[in-house]
C-alpha cells in the first residue's frame, strides 16, 4: 500500500515535469513586452518613468501596436518619451486616446532581433497613495516574414504602491538630463501619388532625435528670399502650397527640448532669371547707375568745351537743318539754328 | 503481480516522456538549424577596454609602453581611433639639464568623433547601401573579390538600429540585415564578419512537374552555396559559385508535390556561413510559365523601385481609411492594417 502511494507519487511528479517541460520551450519562445521602472519606491509629489521594452527572444518582430493601461485615479501621464526608440516609424504615435489608455503603432524596417529594445517610456505623477498597475491590452507583434505573421507575445504588467513622501513637495529631488544634441539628420522628399490629395505633391519627412525626442515639425515654401514668411507647424505627409514645384522647401525638425535641425528640398523646376524679381533689381540699379554715370560725364564734358570743335559742330547744323539732334552744343546756340 | 503492471507502466511512461523530450529538442534543433549562423563582431572603441584590431582603449594600452615600442623613454597614450600615439614618446636620451629649457608646446586633442564602420563580404563590385533607423545613410561599391567597408559619423550617442543590404550586378537586392547598435558619443564602433546573403530569382513562376526550373543568384566569388527547395520534405543542394560569384542551379522539380514551393540559399567560405536569402515562390502544375518582372514591386506604391519613407506615407495615409486601394491592401483583407505595414516593413529599401 506503502509502495502503491510512492509510485503515485513519483507519477505525479513525473506529470508535473513532463507538463512543465511541454509548456516551458513554447512560453521561452514568445516574444516578451515588459514594462520596468527604475525607481524603487513610487512617492507622492514626485515623478517617475516606466519604460515599455521589447524583448524578441530569436524572434525578428518589425511591427508592434497596441494599449497601455494605467489606473488614472492613481496616475497622471506628464510625458510620452519616444526618442531612441527601436521603432523606426509610427504608424500611430504614442498618445493618450482616452482616458488611462496609450495607443502606439509602429515598424522597424528589417525587423529588430535583441533583447531589451526600448520602444517608449511615460513620465506619470502619483495622484494618490494606493497600489495599482500598469498593463498591456490588445498588442500585437508581427514577424519579420513579408507576411505579416503574429508572434507569440508575452506581456508582464508593472505592479506598483504609491507612499507618502519623505520629502515636502517641493523639496523632492528630480534629476532630468538635458538634452543639447539636435535631432538626426534627415532628407525630405517630395511625392506624388494618384491615390492621395487627388494627385497633388506631397512631402514626406521623418526624423528622430535620441535624447529628448521629436516634439514637432515646422515647413516653409518660398519661392523668393522672403524673411518674413512664417515657418507653419506640419505633419509628414505634407500637402505643398507650390504645386508647380518652383519653391525651395524648408523643414525643420524640433526636439522636445527645443533643439533644431533643418533640411532644404531644392525646387524641382526652379524660377528662371526673368522670373527673379532680384534679378529684375539689380539690372534696374546698373542701367540707372550708367545713365547716371553717362548724364555725369556729359556734363563734365560740356562745362569744358573747346573752341573750335563747337564752331565745327555749329556749322555742321547748318549743313543739315531738318535732322533732329540731343546734342547738348546744338541747343545752347538757339540763334544758329534759326 | 499487481507491482509488476505497476513497474511496467512505469517504464512505458517514462519511455513516452523520454520519447516526447526527444522531438521537442529535436524540433528545438530543427528551429536552430534555419537561425543566423554568422558571426558578427561589433568592437567599440573608446570603451576602456582593448579588443579586436584595437591597438589600445583610451588607458588600456595592452601592457604596451613607448620603450616596448622601441622608443627610449617617453609617455605613451592611445588617440580616439584607438591607436597608438607616440607623440610623446622619445628615441634619445635626455640631455643634461643646463638651465631650464622652454615652456612645452601645448597638446591639441584631436576631435573626437562618433563613428561606425561596417565590414565584410556582398557581390563583387556591387552597390552596398547602409540605412541609419530605415534612412539611406551611406552607399558603397564592394570591391572585386566582393569585400566592402562602409563607415558613417557625426552620431549621436543613443540606439540605433543599423540595416544593411547589396545590390548584385543584375539588380536583384539581398535581404535586410539588421544590426540593433547602442552608439557611445566619441567612440568608433565597428561591426565586422558581415556577410550578406546571397540574392536569389528563378526563371519560371510556374512548372510543369518533372521540367527543370533554374535558379540563380549572385554571392562571394568561389564560394559554396546551399540551395533549400522546401517542400513538405526540404531537399537540398550544394554548388559553387564561379569567379565573379554567380551561381546557377537547375533542378530537376520531380520530387515535388503539385503546388508551391519556395526556395532560398546561402553562402559559405572559409568556415563563415551568411543567413538564408529572402525566399521566393513557385509553382509546380501542369503547365510551365515563364516568370515575368512586375513592373512595380511589392509594397513599391509609386512604383520608383525603392520602398522607403514615400510608401510608408501612402500607406499610412490609407490606415483605418474605408476601401483603400487593392495595391496599398498588400494582404487583400479589405483594410490597411499592421499587417500591411509589417509586409512593407521586410521588402523596405530605404
Amino acid at each position: 500500500m506503502i509502495q502503491q502511494e510512492k509510485i503515485k507519487k513519483v507519477l505525479c511528479l513525473f506529470c508535473v515535469l513532463f507538463s512543465v517541460g511541454l509548456v516551458l520551450p513554447i512560453t521561452t519562445r514568445a516574444a516578451q513586452l515588459n514594462l520596468t521602472s527604475q525607481a524603487q519606491e513610487i512617492k507622492m509629489g514626485g515623478k517617475f518613468e516606466v519604460s515599455f521594452f521589447l524583448n524578441t527572444e530569436e524572434e525578428s518582430i518589425n511591427a508592434v501596436e497596441g494599449k497601455i493601461l494605467f489606473p488614472e485615479k492613481l496616475l497622471e501621464l506628464k510625458e510620452i518619451k519616444d526618442g531612441n526608440s527601436i521603432v523606426n516609424f509610427w504608424v500611430e504615435r504614442p498618445r493618450s486616446d482616452s482616458a488611462g489608455s496609450i495607443i502606439f503603432s509602429g515598424i522597424t524596417p528589417g525587423g529588430f532581433k535583441s533583447e531589451n529594445g526600448l520602444v517608449f517610456s511615460l513620465v506619470f505623477e502619483p495622484k494618490e497613495k494606493n497600489k495599482g498597475q500598469i498593463e498591456f491590452s490588445g498588442i500585437r507583434a508581427l514577424k519579420n516574414d513579408g507576411l505579416g505573421t503574429p508572434a507569440d507575445v508575452l506581456t508582464r504588467p508593472l505592479e506598483f504602491e504609491i507612499k507618502e513622501a519623505d520629502l515636502a513637495p517641493e523639496e523632492s529631488i528630480e534629476i532630468k538630463a538635458r538634452d543639447y544634441e539636435p535631432p538626426e539628420s534627415f532628407a525630405p522628399e517630395i511625392a506624388r501619388n494618384e491615390s492621395m490629395f487627388g494627385g497633388k505633391w506631397f512631402l514626406v519627412f521623418a526624423t528622430q532625435d535620441k535624447g529628448s525626442g521629436i516634439g514637432h515639425y515646422e515647413v516653409k515654401e518660398q519661392k523668393r528670399a522672403r524673411i518674413w514668411k512664417k515657418w507653419k507647424a506640419a505633419e509628414s505627409p505634407y500637402l505643398l502650397e507650390d504645386q508647380n514645384l518652383r519653391s525651395y522647401v524648408y523643414v525643420k525638425a524640433i526636439d522636445k527640448a527645443g533643439n533644431e535641425r533643418m533640411a532644404v528640398v531644392e525646387p524641382r523646376y526652379p524660377m528662371r532669371w526673368y522670373e527673379k524679381y532680384l534679378v529684375w533689381g539689380i539690372i534696374i540699379v546698373i542701367v540707372i547707375f550708367i545713365y547716371i554715370v553717362f548724364r555725369l560725364l556729359n556734363n563734365s564734358i560740356l562745362s569744358f568745351p573747346p573752341a573750335s570743335p563747337k564752331l565745327q559742330r555749329g556749322e555742321r547744323k547748318r549743313e543739315s537743318p531738318g535732322r533732329a539732334t540731343r546734342s547738348g552744343a546744338g541747343r545752347s546756340d538757339p540763334q544758329k539754328r534759326e | 503481480m499487481k507491482k509488476y503492471y505497476l513497474i511496467i507502466y512505469f517504464f512505458l511512461l517514462l519511455i513516452m516522456v523520454l520519447a516526447v523530450g526527444f522531438f521537442i529538442l529535436a524540433e528545438n534543433i530543427l528551429a536552430d538549424s534555419n537561425a543566423v549562423v554568422m558571426t558578427v563582431k561589433i568592437l567599440v572603441c573608446g570603451d576602456g577596454v582593448r579588443e579586436g584590431w584595437e591597438e589600445c582603449d583610451n588607458s588600456d594600452l595592452g601592457g604596451r609602453s613607448c620603450a616596448s615600442l622601441g622608443y627610449t623613454g617617453g609617455v605613451l597614450s592611445c588617440t580616439p581611433a584607438c591607436e597608438f600615439n607616440t607623440s610623446a614618446c622619445v628615441t634619445t636620451a635626455p640631455s643634461p639639464p643646463s638651465g631650464g629649457g622652454g615652456g612645452g608646446g601645448g597638446y591639441v586633442a584631436p576631435l573626437i568623433e562618433t563613428k561606425v564602420i561596417f565590414s565584410g563580404r556582398a557581390y563583387p563590385k556591387s552597390t552596398v547601401t547602409l540605412l541609419k533607423d530605415a534612412q539611406v545613410a551611406a552607399t558603397t561599391v564592394s570591391g572585386a573579390d566582393a569585400n566592402f567597408q562602409i563607415s558613417i559619423s557625426g552620431l549621436s550617442g543613443g540606439n540605433y538600429i543599423f540595416s544593411l543590404y547589396s545590390e548584385d550586378s543584375k539588380g536583384l537586392r539581398s535581404s535586410l540585415l539588421t544590426f540593433p547598435i547602442s552608439i557611445t558619443t566619441g567612440a568608433t564602433t565597428q561591426v565586422s564578419g558581415i556577410f550578406i546573403a546571397p540574392t536569389i530569382d528563378i526563371d519560371k513562376s510556374e512548372v510543369k512537374r518533372g521540367d527543370n526550373i533554374a535558379i540563380f543568384g549572385q554571392s562571394v566569388p568561389n564560394s559554396e552555396i546551399t540551395i533549400s527547395i522546401n517542400s513538405d520534405e526540404e531537399f537540398f543542394a550544394k554548388m559553387p559559385a564561379g569567379k565573379d560569384g554567380i551561381y546557377l542551379y537547375n533542378y530537376d522539380t520531380s520530387p515535388l508535390e503539385m503546388g508551391q514551393h519556395f526556395t532560398k540559399s546561402k553562402v559559405a567560405l572559409a568556415g563563415e556561413i551568411s543567413s538564408f536569402s529572402k525566399a521566393v515562390t513557385f509553382q509546380v502544375g501542369a503547365k510551365t510559365t515563364p516568370k515575368e518582372t512586375a513592373k512595380c514591386g511589392k509594397a513599391d506604391l509609386n512604383c520608383d523601385n525603392r520602398i522607403n519613407l514615400v510608401d510608408f506615407s501612402i500607406a499610412a495615409y490609407w490606415h483605418k481609411r474605408p476601401s483603400p486601394p487593392a495595391k496599398v491592401d498588400f494582404n487583400s483583407d479589405g483594410k490597411v492594417d499592421l499587417i500591411d505595414f509589417s509586409i512593407m516593413a521586410y521588402y523596405w529599401t530605404g
